[in-house]
């Protein structure tokens, strides 16, 4: 029985599509946000987006757009978690929080394992910048490490290092650079491995200044962690339904996109947007803006909100409760997943779809 | 329902038809004129031309490395207020549906997507289903991964390689095989940084000769229609016309479908050390007849390069314009976007130009040179109505030339070349031909049975304005273009081959990808419930 609520009373599934179509189509500036969905999900939003002349947005955007943002200045550099399991002799660690952002990254990657693609068939090494007391986690390998407060530091001195320039350090810094620096030198490919939060963008693009200079000599390639809630793959599908990430908005008719104006947060804090469609299918997150405006939930049960939503749908959750096609951080590739728990409780996208049928046609 | 499409010229190739003639159309096929009975809809085409709908052979219009080059340069593409109402997100310029929009509007009907990585079908699935109107297909690409250069390492016989190919298209529902830089891409993660058709792989000692042989083996074996699709070794490299040539000969007769083979043409010959070998290339082709190539090529704009050819992309990051790209050693091929923008006023841009000109113009048999840009890597497919003007145009060819070096026009034969295409020659070229190649037997032609798909145009002495915008356009017999504007949204088919195999090749997949991958294979796959629309898939027979 799909539980449905209106101003915090029970509703029938129909009943409650019916009062977000009222209102989202009512708003001068709906926004669609969160966006934790499969990719259906992020699909028919994108749909019903432009359909209701409004913005949408990711709850992980920050976290995209510290890699996206270099990307579109300078470029990047990456590989696959397959590569860096089976091929890299070097692995480059960069964070405490690694294994926080992905719980699974070291038995993925395998460090300790000989990679069966190198050449070589040597045991690894691991470099871990700033790893806090997460490098006592690996087994069976030696860790070099560096300590750094600041990670703009500590690959700025390795990039200078790597390409024997000066770096103004004390000795024993300077000793443990150098030693890094040479074994990135020395990789037969090497794979650096960074999370969204503690680099920001000047220090991604530090790292992939360091990428291209070690491939002037030898392989070395990225492998950042991205962030949860299917971010990546509500990602790759704006990108191919809008041509742009999220962060797009269409109240002008047409894709607009703008990391600033279109920051959902934003929108309805400013007073620019007067009505939202929130969706956390993966987990409870709730919306970080402060402001209050008539909003619509789907999301699973018992998530709890400062202030009741207007609307309220329980979702399943993709891959649980319904099969679903999501980013795998696992194999760095959109994959299709089998429901583990299959129920009834309603998919994000059929939701969506009942509340497009209200306002008129097919999301 | 019942449709004439009265009066009109009628060219169609395949049913040796050129002339003045009335077509009929009902419930999604092209019918007998039927005797005693009134259409339900007549179209008065006196004057216009009738073709079946156009099939572009090689395009990137789906896939991770495509949308990558959409989010590395959203400066682009940047959207304006539509000058009137368009369908859903066709305003999103180089979205999916405005693709399939502007493919529609100029008479396309099938496109296929030639590089799909076996790791990241899905995605190009999904991709493909936003593709409106047009029927699509996708050639899946191996030659760089691991499973294949072991088996060729450890001396496997071709049964286990046709076993291997066959699973790997079932799963990711490819329509037929292609493969890129064979080996480069692998040699690239060993740091070998030039690879040719005779360099050994690191690790596995097989050659891209080698590989090129066992996967065309495999073609044949499986009776695949599309012969295998090659992207060969060297591309861009001045002095590669040896590496084309030589793959040529590689061939040894059976068939091959060289890919983009303008970017193959270069010799590195006068003051600049560039020059057309396309001559040479051509009468080699002609003289091959188990060779089809398609040209890819490139006008003058900005463009992007998207190419799982990572070793070649990687090489070309310095010419970037703008001055970023991406590069993604991906499992196996991976790939690289590099943006560019070919110049009128620069050198090597203008031989390029003239050397895809010249493939068109000295290939002989339009059975055997197809119409492609390499969409985007020579051009957008959206300068396709310009291309037809050169090839149809002497004229329009020299006015365009007129406007480039003449030292680098030197350097080519085309200011010595004469012929026009015909618009017959351009039916076979990107209709019939296209569909023979491809074993679709269902289109490609007017005849009684096949598939409805039909572009109408309005000759005009400006040619690039009449394939531009088409007068009318029909999909499976549906009306879905009028005077260059896209009526209606309708959900083309996925077109793939089902080649049998030995089921016990999934099995052995199924062991390595848990001990090799510690992932199951069956991750990888594409099943059909999934993508978002029922009934995606078009089975296209493999010969008995």
């Amino acid at each position: 029985m799909t539980e449905a609520q209106i101003d915090g009373r029970p509703a029938s599934l129909d009943a409650a599509a019916q009062r977000a179509a009222e209102i989202l189509s009512r708003a001068r500036l709906p926004i669609v946000a969160g966006l934790g969905t499969d990719i259906a999900g992020a699909r028919a939003s994108i749909a019903l987006a432009e359909r209701i002349r409004g913005a949408y947005d990711h709850l992980e955007s920050d976290k995209i757009f510290t890699d996206l943002d270099v990307m579109r200045q300078a470029g990047r550099f990456v590989t696959t978690p397959n590569e860096a399991r089976l091929r890299a002799d070097v692995l480059l660690f960069i964070g405490k929080d690694l294994t926080k952002i992905w719980p699974q990254l070291l038995e993925r990657l395998a460090p300790a394992a000989v990679p069966e693609f190198d050449l070589a068939h040597a045991t690894r090494k691991l470099v871990w910048i700033a790893p806090g007391r997460a490098a006592a986690q690996v087994d069976g390998l030696d860790v070099t490490t560096i300590d750094s407060n600041d990670p703009h530091v500590a690959l700025a001195s390795l990039r200078a290092r790597v390409a024997d320039r000066p770096v103004n350090s004390g000795k024993g810094a300077k000793r443990k650079i150098d030693e890094i620096a040479q074994i990135l030198k020395g990789a037969r490919f090497g794979v650096a491995v960074w999370g969204p939060e503690l680099l920001d963008s000047l220090a991604i693009e530090m790292l992939y200044g360091l990428l291209a200079d070690l491939n002037k000599t030898t392989r070395f390639s990225g492998l950042p962690l991205g962030a949860d809630s299917n971010a990546g793959g509500v990602l790759q599908a704006s990108g191919w339904m809008t041509g742009f990430p999220m962060r797009t908005s269409f109240g002008r008719g047409f894709p607009e996109h703008d990391t600033w104006r279109f920051d959902a947060a934003r929108l309805v804090d400013s007073g620019e947007a007067d009505a939202a469609l929130w969706i956390s299918a993966y987990g409870r997150e709730v919306p970080r803006w402060k402001k209050q405006i008539p909003l619509i939930a789907l999301v699973p049960s018992q998530v709890k909100f400062d202030h009741e939503p207007q609307v309220r749908v329980e979702v399943g959750g993709p891959g649980v409760d319904h099969d679903s096609a999501e980013f795998a951080r696992e194999v760095g590739a959109i994959v299709a997943r089998r429901a583990s728990l299959p129920s009834d409780a309603p998919s994000v996208s059929s939701v969506i779809d009942r509340i497009a049928q209200h306002i008129g046609g097919e999301a | 329902m019942l449709i004439l499409l009265k009066g009109g010229r009628i060219v169609d190739p395949v049913n040796n038809r050129d002339g003045i003639g009335d077509l009929w159309i009902e419930d999604g096929r092209i019918v007998a004129p039927p005797a005693g009975r009134q259409p339900d809809q007549i179209h008065d085409v006196t004057g216009k031309i009738v073709m079946a709908g156009a099939i572009d052979i090689h395009s990137h219009i789906a896939g991770g490395n495509v949308n990558t080059a959409r989010l590395l340069l959203p400066e682009l593409h940047r959207a304006d207020a539509p000058l009137q109402k368009v369908l859903p997100l066709a305003s999103a310029k180089w979205s999916t549906f405005e693709t399939g929009v502007r493919y529609a509007a100029m008479g396309f009907t099938t496109v296929i997507e030639p590089a799909l990585a076996p790791h990241q079908a899905l995605q190009g699935h999904l991709e493909l289903s936003d593709v409106p109107i047009l029927d699509k297909g996708a050639l899946t690409i191996l030659g760089n991964d691991d499973f294949l250069l072991s088996l060729l390492r450890e001396g496997e016989k071709p049964g286990a390689i046709a076993d291997y190919v066959a699973a790997t298209l079932a799963a990711t529902n490819g329509l037929g095989l292609k493969t890129i830089n064979a080996g480069g891409a692998t040699s690239f993660k060993y740091n070998v940084r030039a690879f040719g058709l005779d360099d050994a792989v690191p690790f596995y000692g097989t050659t891209s000769r080698k590989i090129l042989e066992a996967l065309q083996q495999a073609v044949d074996d499986l009776k695949i229609p599309h012969p295998l699709h090659l992207h060969a070794n060297n591309l861009g490299i001045p002095g590669n016309v040896s590496t084309a040539l030589a793959t040529i000969e590689a061939a040894r007769g059976k068939p091959l479908h060289l890919a983009h083979l303008q970017f193959y043409c270069y010799g590195d010959e006068g003051d600049h050390g560039f020059s057309s070998g396309a001559a040479a290339v051509a009468a080699a082709v002609n003289a091959a007849p188990n060779v089809t190539v398609d040209v890819g090529q490139s006008m003058f704009r900005q463009t992007v390069t998207i190419s799982s050819d990572v070793l070649r992309q990687f090489n070309a990051v310095g010419q970037a314009r703008p001055k970023k790209s991406v590069i993604f050693d991906a499992d196996a091929e991976g790939g690289g976007v590099v943006p560019y923008h070919y110049r009128e006023t620069e050198f090597a841009n203008a031989v390029q130009w003239a050397c895809g000109l010249e493939l068109f113009l000295l290939i002989d048999d339009p059975w055997r040179v197809f119409f492609t840009t390499d969409h985007p890597n020579g051009a957008p497919f959206t300068t396709y109505p310009e291309v037809f003007a050169l090839l149809m145009s002497r004229e329009a060819r020299a006015e365009a030339a007129a406007r480039l070096p003449q030292a680098a026009l030197a350097v080519t034969t085309l200011p010595s070349i004469a012929r026009e295409y015909t618009l017959n020659e351009i039916a076979i070229m990107t209709r019939a031909a296209p569909a023979k190649l491809l074993g679709l037997k269902d289109r490609g032609h007017l005849g009684e049975g096949g598939l409805a798909d039909v572009a109408v145009y309005s000759p005009d002495k400006d040619i690039a304005k009449m394939f531009g915008a088409a007068h009318l356009v029909f999909k499976d017999g549906d009306l879905v273009v009028r005077d260059g504007t896209v009526t209606h949204y309708r959900w083309g088919k996925t077109l793939k081959v089902n080649p049998g195999y030995d089921k016990a090749m999934d099995r052995r997949l199924s062991g390595y990808y848990d001990h090799h991958f510690g992932v199951s294979h069956n991750m990888f796959a594409v099943p059909e419930h999934i993508l978002p629309r029922p009934d995606p898939f078009q089975e296209v027979e493999c010969a008995q």
